[in-house]
């Protein structure tokens, strides 16, 4: 034997036992045949105490005993191989070593399956990493959240001449927040009250930021009196200016319970929905334009005025509310206008929260916002 | 003969056992909405808060293939899906065959299911970091092959692969679930198929439900493991070939 045969024998034994991955080789149940020297050291246990002992599966976790039965298992069989999955192996003092798991089915002459060729990587450092990035992600959606829930805090107007009522629903749990905002404030004249619904692009912390922005913008503006029309234009320039807030959809409405009369603008959002008591509901279709900052040019808006009658209900809502993957808006529309008819004898607490939990999927992974005033009806 | 796959896989989970019936059976075969080529997007979080949800499924599939007489094969918790569906309309059924079945799988006083609570939760915990693994061991063969549809067609579409937030809700479902008491509401001739040493569905799980069904037969397999329609097919079409036509 030539020296340089030697040192490939050599290398070839010694790539095995000391790899910088654990080598093994089950049986198809999954029992251990022959390992080598680096998963011998990571697990801390022998070959004495592994070989046709023990069984790989044997030293996972039981949440990885679970997975290996419903998932590696199968997928090795039906593929022939399994490529990186992640799993704890449970070393021999009981501590954990995250792995990552590659398995090939090895057959014979003619194609059965006899023994499964595995190597085990060390993925301590990965894990770690991953898990910094969950937890990045949660924090990040945590502040998110509670400034969102910070932004929707505060009283909402009251008086004897109209009653309001809000829904509010972040999107699901595990999805980030929305960008849905809700708002209602006394104008100047303390008899007119201003009502916003809006519904900002995007997702998370950004969202609930510019959420902020145009929140409070809208009340800047109301406050000058501007009217709805006005209100919407101007947050266009303001949009274009500060760069936030592009394409937000928002529905402002200004609505004097005395007069019972009910001014409103809606950039690109869903209409307000009208009941009066004895009538079918409606939508109030007139006084739409574009989202904010699609106009290129500045751009007059349209807003319109809608009479209310005593007893009249008017509702804001995000699209959150009548649309998801499995409903078209126009299904969940359709749907909110029989609701809002077959619920005339709730009170306005009562049917904000019923129709949004009529309309609800568990599954959409929007915010939810609906808006409610009730002027007072004559008996009350 | 119905076949339903578990947790875990899809349909593909069949493919060495059916053919052997395709002479004698009509062959149904279908997959879980979020498993295989279901449309994930008919998912209902609320159809599907408990196994129920899965069962009507079931009945649905019988009704809409105007399917009598049916032979329901179920594995692992779709044995359990095909009791509720046979206590619920047991004229549909003409007989069950349950591989690897379990009524609950968490310990409870008198009763072994074979884990504890904060088993399950390391399960659910650990169902979380290995989508983490699997997505980003998928994900990439997917982006970098662009130029070939067909790669990405087959990894998404790969036999266990699942949308995650799908199957971490049916490993909840089925891991908590406890369907004891629907046991003895079940008159249909059934086969209890036990693999030896299988750590999900114990030996001693198995016996429990071969006692608390009205009419079983109870059968244990040389086959090691939970899935021994892959791992030992020709044993798992004996015995069920044995139980259907004695």
């Amino acid at each position: 034997m030539s020296i340089d045969t030697q040192l490939l024998e050599d290398t070839a034994t010694e790539l095995f036992e000391d790899a910088p991955c654990g080598y093994l080789t089950t049986g198809l149940d999954g029992t251990i045949v022959k390992v080598n020297r680096t998963f011998e050291r990571w697990t801390g246990l022998g070959r004495d105490e592994l070989v046709n002992r023990t069984r790989l599966q044997d030293l996972f976790t039981t949440g990885g005993k679970i997975y290996y039965e419903t998932h590696y298992a199968p997928l090795l069989q039906m593929q022939g191989s399994v490529k990186e999955i992640a799993l704890e192996l449970v070393r021999a003092d009981g501590s954990r070593l995250p792995a990552l798991i590659n398995s090939v089915l090895h057959r014979d002459e003619i194609g059965r399956p006899r023994a499964v060729r595995t190597t085990v990587f060390d993925a301590t450092d990965r894990r770690r990493y991953e898990q910094e990035l969950l937890r990045g992600r949660d924090r990040e959606k945590n502040v998110a959240l509670s400034l969102q829930r910070s932004l929707l805090d505060g009283a909402l107007p009251s008086s004897s001449s109209f009653k309001i009522d809000v829904f509010y629903a972040p999107a699901g749990r595990e999805l980030e927040v929305g960008g849905d905002w809700y708002d209602a404030f006394w104008l100047r004249d303390g008899k007119t009250i201003g009502l916003v619904v809006g519904d900002v692009v995007g997702r998370g912390l950004t969202a609930a930021m510019t959420m902020g922005h145009l929140r409070s913008a809208v009340r800047a503006f109301a406050a000058v009196e501007l009217g709805p029309a006005d209100v919407l234009e101007a947050l266009d320039v303001y949009s274009r200016r500060y760069g936030v807030g592009d394409m937000t959809t928002v529905a402002y409405g200004e609505l004097n319970a005395e007069h019972g009369s009910f001014r409103v603008a809606c950039a690109g959002h869903p209409p307000p929905l009208i009941h009066t008591p004895g009538a079918a509901p409606r939508f109030v279709w007139d006084g739409r334009s574009p989202p904010i900052n699609v106009y290129t040019q500045p751009h007059p808006r349209p807003d319109t005025e809608v009479t209310l009658d005593p007893g009249t209900t008017v509702l804001l809502y995000s699209d959150g509310v009548v649309e998801h993957r499995r409903r078209p808006a126009d299904q969940g529309m359709e749907q909110l206008l029989h609701l809002v008819a077959d619920r005339e004898e709730q009170p306005l607490g009562v049917l904000v929260e019923s129709i949004s939990d009529a309309l609800f999927d568990p599954d959409a992974g929007d915010d939810r916002c609906l808006l409610g005033v009730r002027v007072a009806s004559e008996d009350d | 003969m119905l076949f339903a796959h578990g947790f875990g896989c899809d349909q593909n989970m069949w493919r060495l056992v059916w053919p052997h019936f395709s002479d004698r059976y009509r062959i149904v075969l279908f997959d879980h909405v979020g498993f295989g080529q279901s449309d994930a997007g008919a998912y209902d979080g609320r159809h599907y808060s408990s196994l129920k949800g899965y069962a009507d499924d079931v009945l649905a599939i019988c009704r809409e293939l105007d399917l009598r007489d049916v032979v329901f094969v179920g594995h692992s918790v779709s044995a359990m899906i095909g009791i509720l569906a046979a206590a619920e309309e047991p004229d549909r059924f003409a007989q069950l065959v349950l591989v690897g079945p379990s009524p609950r799988y968490i310990d409870d006083d008198g009763y072994t299911g074979g884990f504890s609570e904060s088993d399950i939760a390391e399960l659910l915990e650990s169902l979380e970091s290995n989508y983490l693994g699997w997505s980003s061991a998928m994900a990439p063969v997917i982006m970098g092959n662009p130029d070939r549809p067909e790669l990405a067609e087959e990894l998404t579409n790969s036999f266990c692969r699942a949308d995650p937030r799908i199957a971490r809700q049916f490993a909840r479902v089925t891991f908590l679930s406890d369907n004891r008491d629907d046991l003895t509401r079940v008159q249909t001739p059934s086969l209890v198929l036990q693999c030896s040493n299988d750590v999900i569905a114990p030996r001693a799980v198995g016996e429990y439900v071969h006692a608390h069904l009205a009419h079983s037969r109870f059968e244990i397999l040389n086959a090691t493991g939970h899935c021994p329609n892959l791992s030992a097919p020709e044993e798992t079409v004996a015995a069920i070939r044995s139980f259907l036509e004695p």
